[in-house]
């Protein structure tokens, strides 16, 4: 009795261990890991000559908010962060409805070389967006559109796309045909059955698809930056980009504006991280 | 029904959206390229007609781009060798940890991949600065301030740089896929591994793993086409600098096109890098039975 009573004492007080040495493993990483971010977030509320202090990092004493109203003002932020929200909502509307009617037509209608188009449209998933930026910049020219959000937004739904109409082909698939059977008898009409039907059972790879537009285009600046000259339409990451080279010896209002710039993302993914998790993983883990 | 869903102008109507976006958007670009990649286009000149002229420099006497190539071998094996393994372990690690702490440490390692690109590079930089970068700060405070340099512009040092900055903003992607597969593997096999007393070292090299090498093998070809398609890092960070030191493919495009406006040269690198990602992607699909999708 005893002797049982010891070994489960030594048993819980190795499994206490072995807890505590994951935390300190996980705990040690994760500092490391985010230790450029704890340091650019903390000289961004210093003065900007203490970036040159030999200390490692500095308590901001006081902090300096005023490089925060600074970097919101001079990084253009506001406007920044409009211009993103307009050109990705309008990527994302649109890769959502088209990957929602694709993805039917390639699943549920029958017509020949169905599967032949799908390929065309999935290789999209595998051009490196950078062979078609000197291309494009030549048709965007020709054709004026250069400087204008739809010099953005056109390649940007081309190249969400392929993966919005891989995730709803792969959903759809899984669907059963009755509930449409009997709207068809029913004598509704194809776009009815596809907004009416499809859509709310499709909820779950929506989500999917919105997300990983976002995930992949919110961030995207070398097709901004190749097709985009005047402020007017740029998106959030020319405000660091830009900053640093207006303002080059303020190292702490440039820090502010990395963390600014940083924050809407940030705080979309801290509200839909589940999402985003799985968005991520889709495809490379089955189930 | 089939009257209905094999309406063959519904199904153009559905279809031509979608159809037209993919040929303006990447169709008819990639195209041009092929045409312009024949021809010694320059700036805003006219098109002159050189044949296979383009082709035949990139493939007998353009070191960079040979060098670009090879730094994306390096950068996809530096993948498998140090970030993978590190990223399984730490997925492995998050399995084990369970409850809240799980959870949380989930969400803290994929924080700098949803912070942008231009944001973490530019972070770097910074870091990384011969005057006052934090990282020369701490080697001098774990007194190896012999090893304190300008990271970025010492031509020993960059490429060793631009890979570790490269790799810590793709952590938190491949753990995440990682552990998605960990937790994949179903309850039954960790219960019978507890039944025949299989447990550390055995239970992860003869269960754990083979279970995990359809994500492995996932994973490596995704880490070899990021490897291949590697710019904006590089872009931000020393621009292929310096000499060719740090220098990546579509870099090396963008410069070739947008700095030195050889377009029909350009346009001929573009072409050459669209055939290797389409050849590396039908390995991955022959290599990767992609089950039920």
């Amino acid at each position: 009795m005893t002797n049982t009573h010891t070994l489960n004492k030594t048993a819980k007080q190795k499994k206490l261990i072995i807890k505590s040495i994951m935390w300190a493993i996980m705990s040690l990483f994760a500092v490391l890991q985010f230790f450029p971010l704890i340091w650019v977030t903390n000289f961004s509320l210093t003065k900007d000559s203490d970036v040159f202090t030999s200390g490692i990092l500095k308590v901001p004493d006081p902090p300096e908010w005023q490089n925060y109203s600074l970097a919101w003002v001079n990084g253009n932020i506001l406007k920044y962060t409009i211009n993103s929200m307009f050109v990705v909502g309008t990527t994302i509307l649109i890769v959502a409805v088209l990957s929602l009617i694709l993805g039917y037509a390639f699943t549920r209608m029958k017509w020949k070389f169905a599967n032949a188009w799908l390929t065309f449209i999935l290789i999209g998933m595998m051009i490196p967006i950078h062979t078609t930026l000197l291309p494009n910049f030549l048709i965007f020219r020709q054709f004026n559109i250069l400087d204008t959000p739809l010099a953005l937004i056109i390649p940007y739904v081309a190249f969400s796309m392929p993966l919005g109409v891989f995730i709803m082909t792969g959903f759809m698939r899984s669907i059963p045909r009755e509930l449409e059977e009997a709207a068809v008898m029913d004598g509704c009409g194809v776009m009815r059955i596809i907004f009416q039907i499809i859509l709310p059972i499709t909820k779950s790879a929506m989500v999917t698809i919105i997300v990983m537009t976002f995930i992949n285009n919110w961030n995207e600046f070398i097709m901004g930056a190749t097709f985009l000259s005047s402020v007017m339409w740029k998106t959030l990451p020319f405000a660091v980009y830009e900053f640093s080279s207006q303002y080059v010896s303020r190292y702490s209002v440039q820090f502010a504006v990395m963390v600014l710039s940083a924050l809407p993302s940030l705080i979309v993914y801290i509200c839909l991280n589940e999402q985003i998790a799985k968005g991520v993983t889709f495809g490379a883990v089955k189930g | 029904m089939d009257k209905v869903l094999g309406n063959k102008k519904t199904i153009f109507l559905l279809v031509l959206p979608g159809i037209l976006v993919m040929i303006a958007g990447v169709l008819f670009p990639i195209l041009m390229s092929g045409y312009l990649s024949l021809t010694s286009m320059q700036g805003g000149g006219a098109a002159k007609f050189v044949g296979l002229q383009n082709y035949i420099k990139i493939f007998t006497k353009d070191k960079t781009f040979w060098v670009s190539i090879v730094h994306a071998i390096i950068l996809g094996f530096s993948y498998m060798l140090f970030q993978h393994p590190i990223c399984m372990g730490f997925a492995l690690l998050l399995d084990k940890m369970g409850g809240k702490a799980e959870k949380v440490f989930r969400v803290l390692f994929f924080i700098p991949c949803v912070i942008s690109i231009m944001v973490t590079s530019k972070m770097w930089v910074n870091i990384l600065n011969p005057t006052f970068g934090v990282f020369n700060k701490v080697l001098t405070a774990i007194g190896m301030e012999g090893l304190a340099r300008n990271w970025l512009s010492d031509p020993n040092t960059v490429f060793i740089s631009v890979l570790f900055i490269i790799m810590w903003q793709g952590f938190g992607y491949g753990m995440l896929i990682y552990y998605a597969g960990v937790k994949g593997i179903s309850g039954d096999v960790n219960e019978a591994c507890q039944i025949d007393g299989a447990t550390g070292f055995r239970k992860f090299f003869s269960v754990t793993l083979p279970l995990l090498m359809p994500v492995v093998k996932v994973n490596v070809t995704l880490g070899m086409i990021s490897a291949l398609k590697q710019m904006e890092t590089v872009f931000l960070i020393t621009d292929g600098g310096p000499g060719d030191r740090s220098q990546f493919i579509a870099n090396y495009l963008y410069q070739q096109a947008f700095r030195a406006f050889k377009y029909g040269y350009a346009n001929a690198i573009a072409v050459v890098f669209v055939v290797i990602c389409l050849v590396v992607t039908v390995i991955y699909n022959k290599v990767i039975v992609v089950e039920d999708l």
